[in-house]
């Protein structure tokens, strides 16, 4: 009686995010996947914060690539994962016959606050095409209030046609109720959930990652053509294993990431410190 | 077809009015005769709003509207007790000074008088969905096939007539096969009369105004000796029609039904109505939405039988006082399931701002489909279809929560000018072509460099130095912070729309030729900057008269 009472109670307390052999999202970088304990956890929380407001676009890339990922269109088991080409092809079996490219794969939200579209630039249709992530499968919500916000993560995160939630939020502590309720809904829907942040906070959250998002100088031999988008990633907070740094590019042609070959950290890697606040 | 016709409305309006603004010492008084009232019920007298206010009136107060007809000021309607005094519309002012110098006369006020006019045309729709306002001071409702859901014509009449006395209305009602038979008897015969097919009988003994005729033709047939209609019906109609033009008898005809008058409904009908009476007004929300689930399971019925789909559906909501709640919802795709417009309205009701304030309670549900569009019979399948299903759910709850503006979905349109090649529409209003297949053959084709993952709304004038004049900038300023260009790609020329008038508002960098830059700055951050005009245009004289501005840069949007 009292194990099964001791049981349920571990049940209950169980960390959102963390569930029993949780599905994870390789990034097809075994440096990063390694890290994370096979890949970004699905069901979860997640937070992005650019290295401050300048880095926006490189964190708002990063996230997006995410959310681009091939893999993205199923659950899969980590056990073995399979190669990016097998990951792809698998996804492709999905495809109904006669639904287009991007339409049997799970759908993106994106949903920000009114004003910061109007500061920082609105999604752009063409732009998210030429960088791997079709416009057919993003939606895009312009909220007024940050209770909205919050309001319409969780009701997309309910969707089974979703696979990931991009938020963005401006300035301000978030309510840590919000983001507690955030992360249940995450873990309820096996979608991956994103705080996008114009700065990293420090406050407590139930994410099980927190990254914080920089641009890095492209690998470029010439002065007229620009090379791949890379960004300097920093894992500052992870549930299932130590922080990290890299430099990572994205490959649009291929829509996966790899890990910059001649890259150096532009910052020291961050010690891991989950239980205490981040410097 | 019903003819309702309000022959005190300027006034009753105006008593109204003085009604609600009751001063402090009456509603006392109110109160008190209130209180006798329910202590002492074999007074004798009704116990209700209408009479209890009618006894409150002081006898002597009367309500005089006058305005300006022509270059005279005359009065336009009075009410019974000043009529009693010799009082008449028509009558001029002056006279009327004399007649009772202590009147207290209130200007006519037009614009007011057809508002009101308008909200009892919305309070009838708990009859009939064919409503016309008949200006100034009438209705007409076309009941035919909505009258037995009262139990019959008169049982409607008795109620319509209950509740406009409760409102403080003075009417008259007739019913007639024809608009022309039931405006004329309501006006001139009988009250409440019901004419169903002896328009004839009833018409005959009617003075000929009651045809509707401009007031010169009812004085020029009475000159001649004809006053009643009955003196008309049966005279020859080729010299009627040579002497008084052809309006005399199309008015006749169509009074008696040989010509047909169609009425045109103020308001479009909606292809799908169902509705539902309650004995015992309902308040709370919940039971509100009982009802429109009710409701729309009727509707999925009648939209299956005709292979429809609902894309905007209103709720009206009927309060006992007679004001009327609308609420419509739209959806993304034509809508059948019952539970989903359930779950659409639970989503407006959350959104209103105000609270739904039932007052007294709804005796009436309507829901009807604005706008239906045909829809497939529904396919279960798996996978896409069925992800796509969910979408479309997800899109309706959250345009009727924040708003159909808020949730938009990326659209390519055919044009080279960026910020019109890409644009986000609300996803409601979207259609199955978003023209991203075009927009990839294009790319294809073309070979289109790419383009920036964030757009700003507007291009941001920023301040930058170039090597050569039509060369990529060195470095820029773009809101207060200096980037150093290393690497930059370009230009892609994209040619203005000089076809157009110049719209600075929308883009501050007007219809000039534009030069993209895709530049990368030393920490890595890149953009899409522009340079609007182009130096080739320009020659010294030309700036000097300031005919044509110098070239311009600009930052557009952000590589990720």
């Amino acid at each position: 009686m009292l194990d099964e009472l001791r049981q349920h109670l571990a049940r209950l307390q169980k960390p959102a995010g963390l569930a029993d052999g949780p599905a994870v999202l390789p990034l097809g970088v075994p440096a990063v996947d390694g890290v994370l304990g096979g890949g970004l956890a699905r069901g979860a929380l997640h937070e992005i914060a650019a290295l401050s407001e300048a880095h926006l676009p490189a964190a708002t890339g990063f996230a997006l690539g995410l959310a681009a990922l091939p893999g993205e269109g199923q659950i899969e088991s980590t056990g073995n994962a399979p190669s990016p080409t097998r990951r792809r092809f698998a996804s492709a079996g999905d495809f109904s016959p006669h639904a287009g490219r991007g339409e049997g794969r799970r759908f993106v939200l994106w949903i920000s606050e009114e004003m910061a579209l109007n500061e920082s630039g609105a999604p752009h249709g063409a732009g998210l095409d030429a960088f791997g992530l079709s416009p057919q499968r993003l939606l895009t919500v312009a909220v007024a209030h940050r209770q909205d916000l919050m309001w319409t993560m969780e009701e997309a995160l309910r969707c089974r046609a979703v696979g990931a939630v991009i938020g963005e939020v401006r300035h301000g502590a978030l309510d840590p109720v919000a983001v507690r309720r955030l992360s249940l809904a995450a873990g309820d829907s096996g979608a991956l959930a994103f705080l996008l942040r114009t700065q990293p906070s420090h406050d407590a959250s139930t994410a099980a990652t927190r990254w914080t998002v920089g641009s890095a100088p492209s690998a470029t031999q010439q002065r007229h053509e620009l090379g791949a988008p890379r960004f300097a990633v920093h894992l500052t907070r992870n549930r299932r294993g130590p922080a990290a740094s890299w430099i990572l590019e994205w490959r649009p042609t291929d829509e996966r990431f790899i890990l910059a070959a001649h890259a150096e950290p532009v910052a020291a890697p961050l010690r891991h410190r989950s239980h205490q606040k981040v410097a | 077809m019903l003819s309702l016709w309000l022959p005190r409305f300027a006034t009753d309006r105006i008593r109204r009015l003085r009604e609600t603004r009751v001063p402090d010492a009456m509603q006392r008084d109110a109160q008190r005769n209130d209180a006798s009232q329910i202590r002492d019920p074999a007074s004798g007298s009704r116990v209700g709003s209408a009479p209890l206010r009618a006894a409150l009136r002081p006898a002597n107060e009367m309500v005089v509207v006058a305005g300006r007809r022509g270059n005279a000021d005359v009065l336009i309607a009075v009410d019974e007790t000043a009529e009693r005094l010799g009082l008449t519309p028509g009558l001029a002012l002056a006279q009327a000074r004399a007649m009772h110098p202590s009147l207290d006369v209130v200007p006519e006020d037009a614009g007011a008088d057809a508002e009101l006019l308008e909200s009892i045309a919305d309070w009838c729709l708990r009859y009939t969905p064919l409503i016309a306002c008949d200006a100034p001071d009438g209705l007409l409702l076309d009941i035919s096939g909505c009258a037995h859901l009262y139990g019959g014509e008169h049982q409607l009449v008795a109620d319509l007539g209950r509740r406009l006395t409760q409102a403080g209305f003075a009417y008259r009602i007739a019913i007639a096969g024809t608009i022309g038979a039931a405006w004329a008897a309501a006006r001139d015969g009988r009250p409440d009369a019901y004419a169903n097919g002896e328009e004839r009988d009833i018409l005959c003994p009617l003075p000929l105004g009651a045809l509707r005729l401009p007031p010169p033709m009812v004085a020029s047939l009475a000159r001649v000796g004809l006053k009643c209609i009955g003196d008309i019906i049966d005279l020859p109609r080729s010299p009627l029609t040579a002497r008084f033009g052809i309006d005399l008898l199309r008015q006749l005809d169509r009074a008696l039904g040989r010509e047909h008058e169609p009425l045109t409904p103020r308001l479009p009908v909606a292809p799908y109505v169902a509705e539902k009476r309650f004995h015992d007004p309902i308040a709370r929300e919940e039971d509100v939405l009982g009802t429109v689930e009710l409701l729309a399971v009727q509707l999925a019925a009648a939209l299956e039988r005709r292979g429809d789909g609902a894309r905007r559906i209103e709720l009206t909501l009927f309060r006992t006082d007679g004001a009327l709640r609308r609420i419509a919802a739209g959806t993304a795709r034509p809508l059948r399931d019952p539970a989903d417009m359930r779950a659409l309205f639970a989503e407006r009701l959350n959104a209103l701002a105000d609270e739904l304030d039932p007052g007294f309670g709804f005796d009436m549900a309507r829901l009807s489909v604005l706008t239906a569009e045909p829809a497939p019979p529904e396919q279960i399948g798996i996978g896409a279809a069925e992800d796509a299903g969910e979408l479309v759910r997800l899109v309706d709850r959250l345009s009727a929560r924040l708003g159909a503006q808020r949730v938009r979905r990326a659209v390519a349109q055919d044009s080279h000018i960026p910020e019109v090649a890409s644009v986000s529409l609300p996803a409601q209003a979207t259609g199955t072509d978003d023209g991203w297949a075009a927009f990839h053959r294009y790319r294809a084709e073309v070979d289109l460099a790419p383009r920036p993952l964030r757009l700003l709304a507007r291009p941001e004038p920023i301040e930058a130095v170039a090597e050569v004049p039509d060369g990529p900038p060195l470095r820029f300023k773009w809101r207060r912070a200096l980037h150093d260009v290393v690497v930059a790609e370009g230009p892609e020329r994209i040619e203005g729309v000089w076809w157009q008038e110049e719209n600075v508002e929308a883009s501050p960098a007007g219809n000039r030729a534009r030069d993209y830059f895709r530049v990368e700055d030393k920490g890595g951050h890149r953009f899409w900057l522009f340079r609007a005009g182009l130096y080739r245009d320009l020659t010294r004289a030309d700036i000097a008269q300031g005919a044509i501005a110098a070239p311009a840069w600009f930052v557009h949007g952000m590589f990720g």
